[in-house]
């Protein structure tokens, strides 16, 4: 952070120009051979008529994406899948952030903050499937949450969380937010040991209490890992299927239909692989937005 | 300089033979094939069966065949119900679905069509196996592609002390009755609804099982006799009607858009609903769970007046040869095994289903009166899924699932919902 | 009376962290419930039967409280089984993607090179396609490379899936780290693989330790291409083995919840272990080594 060092003087030998490669090599291969020969065929297939089914598909141009894009149901999962989307993301960064900080404090002993660091954890422990299965326990008419909610009074006890089509999405929701928030949590725990020490003297130094601190440190320290967190959460959300499959299938009526639903019955419900592959093809493109905006971001920083 | 070098070197090496170990990873991989040296053949044989019947029934029947037909190994690849379709899909797409496969009578349609199952009715002409003992084969285009090993119906199960609590002594056998008896014991007010309809969207079968069922113990049909979708006829308005004005009496059991066929039965074992249309394989569980349970089955409750014979849903475990397999004639032997009269008892007899071979009886332990009356049921009615056989008939179900839910919630009438139905239909066929 | 009157500006200090430290326990236990109340519940069905799973009014504890569900899980030689491939998969998948990561995320963080940045764009953008409707084509090649049921075939394709996020995180800690660090080692003479292992990585474990747990729990869950790339009992995981207790007609509900408890419980220590390198901080001793 003191003195600037004299940059390295331009040794530029071939073995230096190769050097990033050689680092980079082993995931390149990986991703080629595994991820973009895989990715390829997709689109190749979302050109093709009926590709799997059909011994010989032909290739019909762009008429795979029209059907997709003018389907309603389209439409309908991407409006469900941004608000999920969103809503999940900016909820795992609030939880994430305020749990990752309470347990950043130096409050409280270290073996307390140890139990509820496993305890805080404890949502990510669990597979996708069973994590619907509790929490369709959970959530049933007959369940634990309105038992409770009954008892406390508030409701009749009668509210069925996920069958309700006005009520469905948000709960989804809600269980999404409780299974992934200590992703957000663990990295952004990370991060902050990562802040120098001295930026809070300093800080405290010029005066600024806890809350300016926390905006004028914390934050813009945080700032790069909440950046590529909130963008690879993004893709990620948007792709939860398990989750959403095994808890409401996509209903009631279309209330929780979302793109990874949608594609899922593409594929293997209705064999329509060739338009899987184009509603494949179509995510693809919008987090390739996303993507790029990301890259940029990250380009204008340094 | 002389030791940046040295490192550069060091990092290129490193790399380099990672990478050359991920590529040995990549290519080292077993591919151990089936057909030895010795003659010997191994088949493979892939079903959701093993992890339902009792640890290790399955295997052993496998072994009783391979000590009858030396020379032959069968390796059982066990999957869950309801990833087995997918997996069959993509072994299928690659070339790699095993030689013998569990099957659903909903899939049969798309795996024929795909060329991923085989031809029973040529393979059995060319093995020279009997088919006269089948119960039932499941046809497309004239030819058998799969042949239900066992089958298990679907009667109507009442909670009888609900029932005779509500003031009703009489099984309801018709619709009037069934609804006067699903308000009484609503009427209750001890919590327990009349009926449980379960309409999950991931697993539409309560189409097929809790809705359609109505429409085939009344005789009714929803195709033409050509086989065509025919859902906007009177038979399936008067069904979906009639189980939207039990919506709308308010004795169908909370939660139903979202419900599948296990919760549906806790909700019963659990006396929480008054009657159900379920498989009889859940008369254990139920009476395992809740010893104290007093239930009966009957038949699905017919329109009034009708007096002609009843349709009951089933649903099949069937078997089918992989198109791909090149042990093809092994593999007809295992599902000839599995289909021959002590076999197909035995096997019947650990599913708590129906044989799929005419001569086979199965010998039902516990619960073995309600078995035998259900078998009564079965046997003055006929076997009724419309589904089986049907291309994508999960999505048909889901289709309509979609619409009947529209139609349940006001969104839309019932000519709105069939005719829709009927058009979605239209265009899968 | 006199000797609180003369405590009281140290007192008044004191009470504040006092309130300070009530709120934050009290902030801590209600996080503490958010989290631990669903997980309760999983608990209390494994040690019911599964009638009393659905009774209402729902109870916690019952008398027919027993381990019946974990006796019969842990007995079972073909279900250790699967915990034991889920270990050994889950294990390597953590390592290599760290080692793989921690190369690729070096070069993206200190060097300038053409491609990076469509390569950057590619690494983040290839998660986005829907795995399902990878499973076909990726089915396909497995068997053709020969890797379709083996463990090497579940750790590459786990690989694949974990090393962008890995990457990517591990670029970001790079980044944060001032380059003066490295380039200082470098200027004595030692090479880029020297200062990245003697200098980046020490310094960086909190991240790395971050990113090995996600590794780990993303290899420990998934299910759908667990599934596919495998075939027999002795290759299959955890996730399979709970799927597999989800039945056509009927659910094992206590024998899931006690499979999924038992799966967490060997993950939570690993976390527990692992989390002192989340409180060391960063100037501590790590640069040192």
């Amino acid at each position: 952070m003191s003195a600037t060092l004299p940059r390295t003087p331009r040794r530029i030998g071939a073995a230096r120009r190769l050097e990033p490669y050689a680092y980079v090599a082993p995931t390149a291969a990986l991703m080629i051979v595994l991820m973009l020969v895989p990715i390829a065929m997709v689109i190749g297939y979302s050109f093709l008529d009926n590709v799997i089914l059909n011994k010989d598909p032909e290739v019909v141009g762009l008429d795979n994406y029209i059907e997709v894009i003018t389907d309603p149901v389209f439409g309908t999962a991407i409006a469900n899948t941004l608000v999920f989307v969103t809503a999940s993301v900016a909820a795992h960064l609030l939880i994430g952030l305020a749990f990752a900080m309470m347990l950043n404090s130096r409050l409280l002993g270290p073996r307390v903050l140890a139990a509820f660091r496993g305890i805080f954890i404890l949502p990510w422990l669990f597979t996708a499937a069973i994590v619907a299965v509790l929490w369709r326990m959970l959530l049933s008419p007959n369940g634990v949450v309105n038992y409770l909610l009954g008892a406390l009074g508030f409701g009749d006890g009668t509210t069925e969380w996920l069958s309700d089509p006005g009520l469905a999405l948000g709960s989804v929701t809600f269980i999404n937010i409780w299974s992934g928030y200590p992703f957000f949590m663990i990295s952004l725990l990370a991060g902050l040991q990562g802040i120098p020490a001295d930026l809070y003297e300093a800080a405290k130094v010029d005066g600024a209490g806890p809350i300016q601190r926390f905006w004028n440190v914390t934050i813009p320290q945080l700032k790069p890992i909440i950046i590529s967190m909130a963008l690879l959460d993004f893709i990620w959300t948007s792709q939860q299927f398990a989750l959403i499959w095994m808890t409401t299938g996509g209903g009631p009526i279309v209330a929780t239909e979302m793109l990874s639903t949608y594609t899922y019955k593409l594929a293997f419900a209705k064999y329509e692989f060739a338009l899987a592959s184009t509603s494949a093809v179509l995510i693809l493109l919008l987090s390739m937005v996303l993507a790029v905006l990301y890259v940029r971001h990250q380009r204008a920083r340094d | 300089m002389s030791r940046s070098t040295r490192g550069r070197r060091t990092a290129l090496t490193a790399v380099g033979a990672m990478t050359a170990a991920a590529a040995v990873l990549m290519t080292a991989g077993c591919s151990a094939d089936s057909g030895d040296a010795d003659g010997d053949v191994t088949i493979e044989f892939a079903q959701w069966w093993e992890p339902e019947l009792p640890e290790g029934a399955l295997r052993s029947i496998m072994d009783d065949f391979e000590a009858a037909n030396p020379g032959i190994t069968v390796e059982l690849i066990s999957g869950p119900y309801a990833s087995t379709k997918e997996q069959l899909f993509a072994g299928a797409a690659s070339g790699t679905m095993p030689d013998v496969v569990g099957l659903d009578g909903a899939w049969v349609s798309d795996f024929a069509k795909q060329g991923a199952i085989a031809d029973l009715t040529s393979l059995m002409n060319e093995q020279g196996m009997d088919d006269s003992k089948l119960a039932s084969q499941i046809q497309i285009d004239g030819a058998t592609y799969m042949i239900p090993v066992v089958n298990f119906v679907y009667p109507l199960f009442v909670n009888t002390d609900l029932l005779s609590e509500a003031g009703i002594d009489q099984v309801p056998s018709t619709r009037t009755e069934f609804e006067t008896a699903a308000k009484a014991i609503t009427d209750l007010g001890s919590g327990a609804s009349g009926w449980v309809l379960p309409l999950s969207l991931e697993a539409p079968n309560g189409i097929q099982n809790d809705v359609m069922s109505w429409n085939w113990a009344s005789g009714g049909s929803m195709l033409t006799d050509s086989g065509q979708p025919d859902v906007t006829n009177a038979d399936v308005a008067s069904t979906v009607e009639y189980v939207k004005s039990l919506w709308d009496d308010g004795v169908i059991a909370a939660g139903s858009f979202t419900m599948k066929e296990q919760d549906k039965v806790e909700e019963f074992t659990n006396g929480r609903v008054g009657m159900m249309i379920d498989s009889l394989s859940h008369i254990n569980l139920i009476q395992e769970n809740n010893p104290d349970l007093n239930f009966d089955i009957a038949a699905i409750p017919a329109e009034d007046g009708y007096d002609g014979s009843r349709g009951i849903p089933y649903a099949s475990w069937g078997i089918g040869v992989a198109d791909g397999s090149d042990h093809q004639a092994e593999a007809l032997k295992l599902v000839e095994y599995l289909m021959s009269a002590d076999v197909n008892s035995e096997l019947s007899t650990i599913a708590n289903a129906f044989p799929g071979n005419v001569d086979s009886t199965p010998e039902f332990g516990d619960g073995k009166e309600l078995f035998e009356k259900a078998f009564e049921i079965y046997q003055s009615g006929y076997p009724a899924n419309e589904f089986t056989g049907l291309p994508v008939s999960e999505e048909l179900m889901r289709q309509f699932d979609t619409e009947l839910q529209k139609y349940l919630s006001g969104d839309e009438s019932v000519d709105e919902m069939l005719s829709t139905v009927q058009d979605s239909w239209t265009a899968e066929f | 009376m006199t000797i609180q009157t003369s405590r009281r500006p140290g007192v008044s200090r004191g009470t504040r962290t006092n309130l300070a430290r009530l709120a934050l326990l009290l902030g801590l236990v209600a996080g503490a419930t958010f989290a631990f109340a669903p997980v309760l519940w999983m608990l209390s069905s494994s040690f019911k039967p599964n009638t009393q799973i659905f009774e209402f009014p729902p109870r916690l504890v019952t008398e027919a409280f027993s381990f019946d569900a974990y006796a019969r899980i842990l007995t079972d030689p073909e279900k250790v089984r699967f915990f034991l491939n889920s270990y050994i998969v889950a294990g390597a998948v953590t390592l290599l993607t760290l080692l793989v990561a921690i190369l690729a995320a070096y070069a993206f963080s200190r060097f300038e090179f053409p491609f990076k940045r469509p390569l950057n764009v590619v690494i983040v953008s290839v998660q986005a396609v829907p795995p399902i409707t990878l499973l076909i084509p990726y089915f396909g090649l497995m068997v053709t490379l020969g890797l379709y049921n083996t463990y090497p075939g579940l750790i590459l394709t786990y690989m694949v899936f974990t090393l962008p996020y890995a990457i990517i995180m591990m670029t970001g800690y790079f980044n944060t780290l001032p380059r003066e660090l490295d380039e200082a080692v470098r200027v004595d003479g030692a090479g880029s693989w020297t200062a990245l292992w003697r200098v980046l990585v020490p310094i960086s474990v909190p991240g790395i330790v971050s990113v090995g747990v996600y590794t780990f729990m993303i290899a420990w869950n998934e299910y759908l291409f667990a599934l596919t790339l495998t075939k027999t009992t002795d290759m299959r995981t955890v996730p399979i083995g709970i799927q597999l207790l989800m039945g056509q007609h009927s659910y094992e509900w206590n024998e899931m919840m006690a499979m999924s408890i038992l799966g967490s419980i060997p993950v939570l220590v690993l976390f527990l272990f692992f989390q002192r390198f989340f409180i060391g901080g960063l100037a501590s001793g790590a640069v040192k080594s």
